[in-house]
């Protein structure tokens, strides 16, 4: 499969946006979670997030939570993860997400070979701070496995001109003030409000005109995904929406067609 | 005001928080060099709060240890029971200065959750409060007194719900509501500038030991204990007296003490590693999935800890060590007997080593413990284990 950042880079010059689809690796058996991969190809995703569980998940809602509780109590550890890596990154190009934590008890440095070596093609930590980013930039040249930095609606001006530096890949832009899944909570931790995007989207592309933008964190409808493009954002990274089907045991095909349904 | 410990600190958390934590380490340092921040911090302090709370020498309590003086910092004579009070009062005015409208918390054994809701009450701030289920189950009088102070009380349900749990919901809120929020953390944990914030606003407590020693027999104490959960009543204490030649101790939570289990000692028992926003001493397997912990304290029940306390573990300048529920529970019971006091199950952790300790010194000798808390909350607690025969 060819490599995530330059399959994203090439749809952005040829102006086809993308949609990245997020899945906790071991939240499902592993047969099950292969079947909707291949059923995400045939809906049109560009490539995919595997999420490897953390027990102290600070940036997600409910649903991601429950599928890392999921996946932890099962057993799932870090070969399984590999391991479906690999099956994964031969039928679209794979991103691991993940937290800092369990990224550093293995080594920086053994991470990234690891992750290379099962074909994955870049790192999101959403508790990455770019001031700690260094050693991950560092390993880059090596291991060809980018490490994603993330900007969000509270990002000013000056600090978006150095995560748009330093990013890898491509800059994931969080759409909202708020968890993974924000947006149909209830509760003051689980509500979120929008974040306007498009001045951000703009001057990420007037820094670094190469650089693919996409936006996640509570996208689930075809609306959202418009209104995403319409703010010059180069694709959307749809997590929650399809864990939570997932999770609740839909069909790949079922599922396969909810992001074609996004799609359009 | 320092962003790292040595190699421990930091700031690891989402981008979201990033321009909130700057906002506070500014509106920190302002305020710290403001008369007017720090008259109206010392007079609620003193007026509201109770402070200075005495030194007082347990001489019952010494009489039937045999051996060195032992002397109680009475921080359970603060206003609400504990000294979260100080930093609760400190963060909250520091919220005003923000122009926030809600604080938010996270508590364990409940005094934490109290002290804001204190404050909230007195500040006009609406205050949300999340605690684990199962600590609101086993401290439910902090549970009534939050509610009876206006505050809402937001049960966490996942994992072994408690403290940590209680830590990350707070922190997913206040990524949501971070435009009107504050999030009031109580402990010397977290990003970057929480720990030295409320290292900040503890270190009244170890000031005041210094003043009360010198005034009461014109010296240092020889040796002072206080307990370790996240570490901020122990901060507070050992921060003024890093430079000083006193002996400093602290006391982690050994829980059952059976077989494997951890307890909550995470310096005595962790290794380093990366939560909730800092990098410290955790409780961790071997690919970095935090351990539950578990301690009859529930102030203490934590898998982490300040990152201040990891750096002053390797450097050596203070010792760490952790006793059992049972050694807590026995020392409990003979601070109620001898000197007509009952203190929280967290400072009877630092009560037991700090007895153990008077044993094998001089009756000349002086040792400080910080009583960092009353224990009326854990009566039932209390009640379930039997007392010593």
């Amino acid at each position: 499969m060819p490599h995530l950042g330059e399959t994203l880079a090439a749809r952005r010059r040829s102006k086809q946006p993308s949609l990245l689809v997020y899945m906790m690796a071991g939240s499902v058996p592993e047969e099950r979670f292969l079947s909707t991969v291949d059923a995400l190809k045939t809906a049109g995703v560009t490539g995919l997030e595997l999420g490897f569980p953390f027990s102290d998940p600070m940036a997600e809602g409910p649903v991601i939570q429950q599928a890392a509780t999921d996946a932890l109590r099962q057993g799932f550890h870090w070969p399984d993860l590999l391991r479906l890596l690999r099956a994964s990154s031969q039928r679209l190009p794979c991103a691991v997400m993940t937290y800092l934590n369990p990224v550093l008890q293995r080594g920086e440095a053994r991470a990234l070979e690891e992750l290379h070596e099962a074909g994955g093609s870049a790192l999101i930590l959403p508790d990455l701070p770019v001031e700690a980013a260094r050693p991950f930039r560092a390993l880059r040249r090596k291991e060809k496995v980018d490490t994603v930095l993330l900007a969000s609606p509270a990002t000013t001006p000056d600090r978006l001109a150095l995560l748009v530096r330093r990013t890898e890949g491509f800059l994931y832009l969080v759409s909202r003030y708020g968890t993974t899944g924000a947006g149909e909570g209830t509760t003051p931790s689980t509500q979120g409000k929008e974040g306007e995007l498009g001045p951000l989207v703009a001057r990420a592309h007037e820094l670094r005109p190469d650089l693919p933008v996409l936006v996640g964190f509570g996208v689930r409808s075809r609306e959202d995904v418009e209104r995403h493009r319409s703010s010059g954002a180069d694709g959307v990274i749809v997590g929650s929406a399809v864990q939570t089907r997932l999770s609740t045991g839909r069909s790949p095909e079922e599922i396969g067609s909810f992001v074609a349904s996004l799609l359009g | 005001m320092p962003e790292w410990y040595g190699s421990f600190g930091g700031a690891y958390v989402p981008e979201t928080l990033v321009p909130a934590l700057k906002a506070l380490e500014e509106a920190w340092r302002t305020a710290r060099r403001d008369p007017g921040f720090k008259a109206e911090l010392a007079r609620l302090s003193r007026e509201w709060g109770g402070r200075p709370t005495p030194l007082y020498f347990a001489e019952n309590l010494t009489r039937e240890i045999g051996g060195a003086q032992i002397y109680l910092k009475r921080e359970d004579l603060v206003h609400g029971g504990a000294h979260k009070f100080n930093n609760a009062l400190g963060q909250g005015l520091l919220a005003k200065r923000l122009g926030k409208t809600r604080l938010i918390a996270e508590t364990g054994a409940g005094q934490h959750g109290v002290a804001t809701a204190m404050v909230g009450a007195k500040l006009a701030l609406r205050t949300e409060v999340y605690m684990g289920s199962v600590d609101m189950e086993r401290q439910k009088p902090n549970v009534l007194r939050m509610r009876l102070l206006g505050a809402t009380v937001r049960p966490v349900d996942h994992g072994a719900k408690t403290l940590k749990e209680a830590i990350n919901e707070a922190f997913r809120d206040w990524i949501t509501n971070v435009q009107t929020t504050y999030y009031l953390i109580g402990s010397a944990v977290g990003p970057h500038p929480f720990p030295s914030i409320v290292s900040d606003f503890q270190s009244v407590i170890g000031k005041e030991i210094l003043r009360q020693s010198k005034q009461a027999w014109g010296g240092h104490p020889d040796l002072v204990v206080a307990c370790v959960g996240g570490g901020s009543n122990a901060i507070g204490t050992f921060q003024p007296m890093l430079r000083t030649p006193v002996k400093l101790l602290g006391v982690e939570a050994g829980g059952s003490g059976s077989g494997l289990a951890v307890g909550s000692a995470s310096l005595t028992k962790g290794r380093p590693g990366v939560l909730q926003g800092m990098r410290t001493y955790l409780l961790q397997d071997a690919e970095g999935q935090v351990l539950e912990t578990e301690s009859i304290a529930a102030g203490l029940d934590y898998a982490g800890v300040g990152p201040e306390h990891a750096f002053l573990k390797e450097s050596g300048r203070v010792e760490y060590t952790s006793v059992t529920d049972r050694e807590a529970l026995d020392a409990f019971h003979r601070l109620c007997r001898t000197e007509g006091i009952i203190p929280a199950l967290e400072p009877s952790h630092a009560l037991a080593e700090a007895m153990r300790r008077a044993r094998d010194l001089p009756k000349t000798a002086r040792i400080v413990v910080t009583l960092s808390g009353r224990g009326d909350k854990d009566l039932e607690v209390v009640a379930q284990h039997a007392p010593p025969g």
